[in-house]
């Protein structure tokens, strides 16, 4: 299996870089083209409109999806590329998160240090600028992602689940716990942290209600991210990954460094959950040790799943809908139900049973997700006897054949 | 399918449902008298559901007893979660976008709740930035002292970034609570105490306001820390933390938490260390409230608990005729049960004070606010509240003044009601 995959990459390569040019470009209209929507449009329609979008595209969700993105696209790095279950990437998100509320609040009151941060030079605290929070973030989460990873390198599947699910459980307890280190508080417990910094721009401050400069921002990250994995994705560690994931005894015999590889994969993927929780603080303005708990890690694994494992777009489709769901789409789809009709059901309380309802079905007809990657796709379609008409199908059962 | 028909297709999709909320979307005849909407932002899901489904219930029913109205505005409600699925309880992004929702919907002018005081801490700074606020928010269930009072650093200035305050409450602070027990607690002849916390925002908060106060009031506190001893809520067993405390003799043990925090343990491992509740009494907040498996515990026999604010029972034993035990009444006609808890009827309270500060305001959310927060506030007499009493909120602070709480005791696996507490 693993030869044959590895045949085909060599010609895939080549036609992959076109294909998602067209889905970047796409991406990047899309995104222009929401941006002035909001920006220029929303503002001049009738206020009955306007509400309309404020119940079922408030721009707040909007920003909040970008950030489910952001982690996705990194947990798909780790999952959908090297194939390395991680059931634990919630405590990238909490590490991201933290990061910004020492780095960017008055939480460590007894210093005062200033360094490009917009806020008044009176506040103590430690207020640096939110891009080298960012890449603080994104540092210390890669340290993270590799003391996470060393661990796990002996282990597969199952086992290597179960150790990234302890470490998951681990770093939200922490902080929650982090109160009193012998004297020292690290996370002020269950309190948490907040008001985090405001994010500065450009000499401005973005406040509350600069939704859509945080949307712009949070867009590049995503579109940073993507970038990070398409290129990644095409070039020698990508492939690597890949044959990882295909299999991974074929793939070391064939020379591919496993230890590197795989801690590598952990590193980007922990870099992308950092962004995330950086962004994630600045979007709540605050971080609060409760939220991070295990089914944040789920949801991320399903939006992954869902969207298509290992195709960045399929998971940023997955994402947005899922974390739309989830804040916007049911709760107001229940009020327009229970109104219209009017009943008195809880819909958001069945969020689960949909969601776990549609996972099945996902499963049962479309196992390669929303947005498949092509490769997964032939894997997955193997043995279908119903196969339908895409070449690349073909020739890999023709393959298998011979 | 080819990746340009797949594309083409979503953007089709698009497309058709933006066109059916254009459709949707026709705007509304302007109607001759002004529509003002007041938002619940309540947790809907998780544990707390019962609760908050029956407050934004209860609020319903009093805007239709009053017409749905106040001044010459006609109010409706709107009704938001600040709970998610994935977090099963109040999440802090869904905060953040509901105070932003809030903030966006032009018609909307004030909001009750939130349920959490985590949330509000996220909400009440967002609705202070409103740009044509602030706008006003009204909270019947946050006791976390921190919102409107110096508590921990940079508390409460740092929720109010313009400076002004836009957030008041009907129910009164986890430190009056703290300071309730430790009054009662000198009544009863306690001489020494020693107090424990769970560790958590709340428990701390009353564990800390107990232990000031019962310093004040005379009492030796033998545990060190502003807030005593925390205990893990996570251990198996406490009878090493009580064979640590049986030395010292204490004439009562504080619990400052919550139940659900291993309580039951702690409660077992308190009475097999140092003897049952009438040897070495026990005093808990209402934490420990409401918990029937906690009442039923024989080893809780003979508890103290003070709960922040008035019981519904005492409420209506207090003023058979007053309007809480009217509008309890009707609520019970209407939905064929009682309210659940008390939030509901504090719910009312907050409502009763937003209704009134928009019939003395002319419908703009600045000046909603500012009704509340200058000349002579906002006063509901004692015959219109639901309470049972006047309530007033301070242009100050936005605290109540009613700061009642109800002392209980636990007897034959109930709660009974001892008294009426007003901290002094």
């Amino acid at each position: 299996m693993s030869i044959i995959t590895r045949k085909k990459s060599g010609s895939k390569r080549r036609k992959v870089p076109a294909s998602q040019r067209t889905w970047s470009i796409g991406f990047l209209t899309l995104a222009i083209a929401v941006y002035i929507f909001y920006t220029y449009i929303v503002p001049h329609t009738p206020d009955g409109f306007q509400s309309q979008i404020q119940t079922w595209f408030p721009p707040s969700a909007l920003n909040e999806a970008l950030v489910w993105v952001i982690a996705a696209l990194g947990l798909n790095i780790v999952v959908g590329y090297a194939g390395l279950l991680d059931l634990g990437f919630v405590a990238f998100w909490a590490i991201g998160g933290y990061t910004a509320g020492w780095f960017m609040s008055g939480f460590f009151y007894q210093l005062n240090i200033h360094f490009g941060s917009e806020s008044p030079k009176t506040f103590p605290g430690i207020h640096l600028s939110f891009w080298i929070v960012l890449l603080l973030g994104a540092l210390i989460c890669a340290f993270f992602g590799i003391l996470i990873g060393a661990p796990t390198l002996r282990l597969k599947s199952d086992y290597l689940a179960i150790v990234t699910l302890g470490f998951g459980e681990i770093i939200p307890q922490v902080f929650v716990n982090g109160e009193n280190i012998h004297g020292f508080n690290l996370s002020n417990g269950t309190k948490g942290i907040s008001p985090v910094d405001n994010i500065g721009l450009f000499g401005k401050r973005l406040g509350p209600f600069d939704l859509n400069y945080k949307y712009m921002i949070f867009v590049f990250m995503a579109a940073l991210m993507v970038f990070i994995s398409l290129r990644l994705r095409s070039g020698r560690l990508g492939r690597a990954w890949l044959a990882i994931r295909e299999d991974e005894l074929a793939a070391s015999m064939m020379g591919v460094p496993l230890m590197k590889t795989k801690l590598s994969a952990y590193a980007v993927g922990a870099i992308s959950g950092g962004l995330a929780g950086v962004a994630y603080a600045t979007h709540v303005n605050g971080i609060f040790a409760e939220r991070f708990q295990f089914s944040i890690s789920i949801i991320l694994l399903a939006m992954v799943v869902l969207g298509g494992m290992g195709n960045v777009w399929g998971v940023m489709v997955g994402a947005l809908l899922i974390a739309w769901v989830n804040s916007t789409g049911l709760p107001a789809l229940g009020n327009e139900i229970n109104s219209t009709f009017n009943t008195n059901i809880n819909f958001p309380s069945y969020t689960f049973l949909i969601f776990g309802g549609l996972l099945i079905l996902m499963m049962l007809f479309r196992r390669e997700g929303i947005l498949p990657e092509s490769r997964l796709k032939m894997v997955l379609h193997e043995n279908d006897d119903d196969v339908d008409n895409e070449a690349p199908h073909k020739n890999i059962s023709e393959e298998e054949a011979l | 399918m080819t990746k340009l028909t797949r594309v083409v297709s979503v953007v089709a999709a698009v497309s058709m449902v933006a066109t059916a909320f254009v459709a949707a979307a026709v705007p509304s005849q302007a109607a001759a008298v002004k529509t003002l909407v007041i938002a619940t932002d309540l947790p809907l899901q998780g544990s707390s559901f019962d609760s908050n489904d029956s407050t934004n219930k209860a609020i319903a029913l009093y805007l239709k007893s009053v017409g749905g109205m106040a001044g010459k505005f006609k109010i409706t409600l709107k009704y938001y979660d600040d709970a998610t699925a994935t977090a099963g309880a109040w999440d802090a992004g869904q905060c953040t976008q509901n105070a932003q929702n809030h903030v966006a919907n032009k018609s909307e002018v004030a909001v009750i709740g939130t349920y959490n005081s985590g949330c509000a801490k996220i909400e009440v700074p967002i609705l202070n930035q409103d740009p044509k606020g602030p706008m006003l928010m009204v909270s019947q269930a946050n006791t976390n002292p921190g919102l409107t009072k110096s508590w921990n650093p940079g508390e409460p200035d740092v929720y109010y970034p313009t400076g002004t305050r836009n957030y008041a409450r009907v129910c009164t602070t986890d430190d009056n609570q703290g300071s309730a027990a430790a009054q009662f607690a000198k009544s009863i002849g306690v001489k020494s105490v020693y107090v424990l916390n769970d560790t958590q925002t709340y428990g701390q908060g009353v564990a800390q306001a107990f232990t000031t106060e019962a310093k004040k009031q005379g009492i030796t506190v033998l545990s060190s820390g502003p807030a005593g001893q925390g205990w893990d809520t996570l251990q198996s067993d406490y009878t090493a933390l009580f064979q640590k405390i049986a030395p010292l003799n204490p004439d009562m043990v504080y619990f400052g938490g919550i139940y659900d925090n291993n309580g039951g343990q702690l409660l077992k491992a308190k009475v097999a260390v140092l003897g049952d509740n009438v040897k070495v009494k026990l005093m808990a907040p209402d934490g420990f409230t409401g918990y029937p498996q906690f009442n039923s515990d024989p080893n809780a026999d003979g508890a103290y608990l003070s709960f922040a604010g008035l019981s519904n029972e005492l409420l209506v034993k207090n003023s058979p005729k007053g309007a809480g035990a009217k509008f309890l009444a009707s609520y019970k006609k209407t939905y064929k049960k009682d309210p659940v808890g008390s939030y509901p009827i504090y719910g009312v309270a907050a409502l009763q004070v937003i209704l009134a500060a928009i019939a003395k305001s002319d419908g703009t959310r600045k000046s909603i606010t500012e009704n509340v927060f200058s000349g002579l506030g906002i006063t509901i007499p004692a015959n219109q509240s639901v309470l049972g009493k006047a309530l007033h909120i301070s242009t100050l602070t936005g605290d109540t003044t009613a700061k009642d709480i109800t002392i209980e005791q636990v007897t034959g696996g109930q709660e009974q009601t001892l008294k009426a507490w007003t901290v002094k």
